[in-house]
């Protein structure tokens, strides 16, 4: 067996897979991070500070956990749903009584859409709170303002989807809000709807910044929020030393 | 051919050196020019802890998709009103604060004001020596938790007082005043209030703007638990358990 295993950990199509060996010593764990896409996102060695479950909650991670989840279960979603006011509320009829675990999709789109705003403002709650907005971290967090009102225009855009009473009069108050600007209010009204009421055009128009636009930017942004985390010297833990250190200051 | 330092070799020979070999100990990666660390490898702890965020997350998603379901009323028909007709709860803030004031000040004004707020909050707190502690200072947590008390109980007694009052019915008085003027003082004095109070205690800067902080997000907080759970049909207030027509609050979620 064991000779089974080294036969396949050795061969090259393994080693051209995998470039490094069985994590166990230091090298192949630095190797294991730098060598992998998704890991590498993360530096190869962390402060014991940050990762400590009372400082952050985790909430970024559950953020972005939650985008993936409502990534998947919404394309799913769409492989029923047609933004047609004529067929959503039904599609959504067929999705929920028709297709197997169409309801559970639904379910889980909806509340993890709900709780990754929760969870997002909790975010910002922390890293506010840690004040980990600081130097050289101003950047980031504009950043994660930005994803914040981004999570917020998902959502809003999603609720239209469903086609139903409570979608309807939920997005006409909320677009009726931003119709409040002086001068420009009626026209970014008219621009978000493609009309002075919701309608055929605001569904569509919501469908295309729900399913594309926002996830696109959301998806460009959060690279950058992480990247930004790595390039800025990790979370904000790392950078209180017993004694100041030079090299973490920023000038 | 005779090897000379030229200005852009990078390996410049004999440089200057500044340290020697003192002593040979036992290590398993090189620790050049690096003090005593408290870290340790992300992988694999990061990994696991990462894999058990997910997989709980949609443990606990899954479960609640089991037990309750999304909701789903009648066709849309823009000729039917609902009542109350109410906005997503996150942004109930924004329709609790319409009720209250002008428009203009509800849904541009002030959450224009508090988004700058957010933007350029790093730009004017920039002392970085509390970067990465809870709450700043050991006074630091009193103070949020005292703020936070203090705006609970405000917000709640302003928007029970605009319900009682019924400013919004005083169709004689001037608009301006009932609409502008009232609710700027009234906010005002919210912040005001308290940071009277610790300016006494000769604040940094840092602990300022954990005062500011705290009273924005528990404002938006109990102007969204006020909107979503207290609000019933003429968007009047109600306890949430005894709305009138059987509306129930949570049903718009």
């Amino acid at each position: 067996m064991a000779n089974l295993i080294d036969s396949i950990t050795s061969s090259r199509v393994w080693k051209s897979f995998f470039r490094h060996g069985w994590p166990d010593d230091e090298l192949n764990r630095s190797l294991v991070m730098t060598t992998n896409i998704f890991f590498h996102l993360h530096p190869v060695k962390v402060s014991r500070r940050s990762i400590r479950a009372t400082y952050t909650w985790g909430l970024g991670v559950l953020a972005a956990i939650l985008f993936v989840v409502l990534a998947v279960t919404g394309t799913l979603i769409m492989f029923y749903y047609v933004p047609s006011t004529e067929l959503a509320y039904h599609n959504i009829i067929d999705l929920q009584t028709k297709v197997p675990y169409g309801q559970l999709m639904r379910n889980m789109h909806r509340w993890a859409a709900h709780g990754m705003v929760l969870i997002v403002v909790l975010h910002m709650a922390r890293v506010f709170y840690t004040g980990a907005y600081k130097p050289p971290r101003e950047f980031n967090w504009i950043v994660g303002v930005v994803l914040l009102l981004l999570t917020l225009g998902a959502s809003f855009t999603g609720y239209l989807l469903p086609w139903d009473q409570l979608s309807y009069w939920a997005i006409t108050v909320g677009t009726n809000i931003a119709g409040y600007t002086p001068l420009i209010g009626p026209k970014i009204r008219l621009m978000l709807l493609g009309g002075f009421e919701v309608g055929q055009n605001a569904l569509t128009r919501f469908y295309a910044l729900h399913i594309m636009v926002i996830p696109l930017l959301m998806t460009l942004l959060i690279s950058l929020h992480l990247w930004r985390v790595r390039k800025d010297g990790g979370l904000a833990a790392q950078n209180i030393p017993e004694r100041p250190d030079s090299r973490l200051e920023f000038q | 051919m005779a090897v000379e330092n030229k200005p852009d070799e990078r390996f410049v020979r004999g440089p200057v050196k500044t340290y020697g070999l003192m002593e040979l100990v036992r290590g398993r990666s090189p620790m050049v020019e690096k003090g005593p660390d408290d870290t340790v490898f992300s992988f694999p702890i990061v990994a696991i802890l990462e894999a058990l965020l997910a997989l709980g997350t949609i443990l606990v998603l899954g479960f609640f998709s089991l037990v309750r379901n999304a909701p789903l009323e009648e066709l849309a028909n823009p000729d039917l009103t609902t009542n109350p007709a109410k906005a997503p709860w996150y942004f109930m803030a924004l329709q609790e604060l319409l009720l209250h004031m002008h428009p203009v000040l509800a849904g541009i004004i002030v959450p224009g004001v508090v988004v700058l707020f957010l933007i350029i909050l790093p730009y004017i707190d920039t002392d970085r020596s509390d970067a990465g502690r809870w709450f700043a200072t050991p006074r630091g947590p009193k103070w949020v938790y005292f703020t936070a008390l203090y705006t609970v109980i405000a917000q709640a007694g302003l928007i029970y007082f605009d319900e009682v009052m019924g400013l919004r019915g005083l169709g004689a008085a001037s608009p301006l005043l009932l609409q502008f003027v009232g609710p700027i003082m009234f906010g005002v004095i919210l912040f005001a209030l308290p940071l009277l109070v610790v300016w006494r205690f000769k604040p940094t800067r840092r602990e300022l703007m954990l005062v500011i902080f705290t009273i924005i997000i528990v404002s938006a907080i109990t102007l969204t638990i006020a909107g979503f759970l207290f609000r019933g049909p003429g968007m009047h207030l109600y306890p949430p358990w005894g709305m009138p027509d059987g509306y129930n609050p949570w049903s718009s979620l």
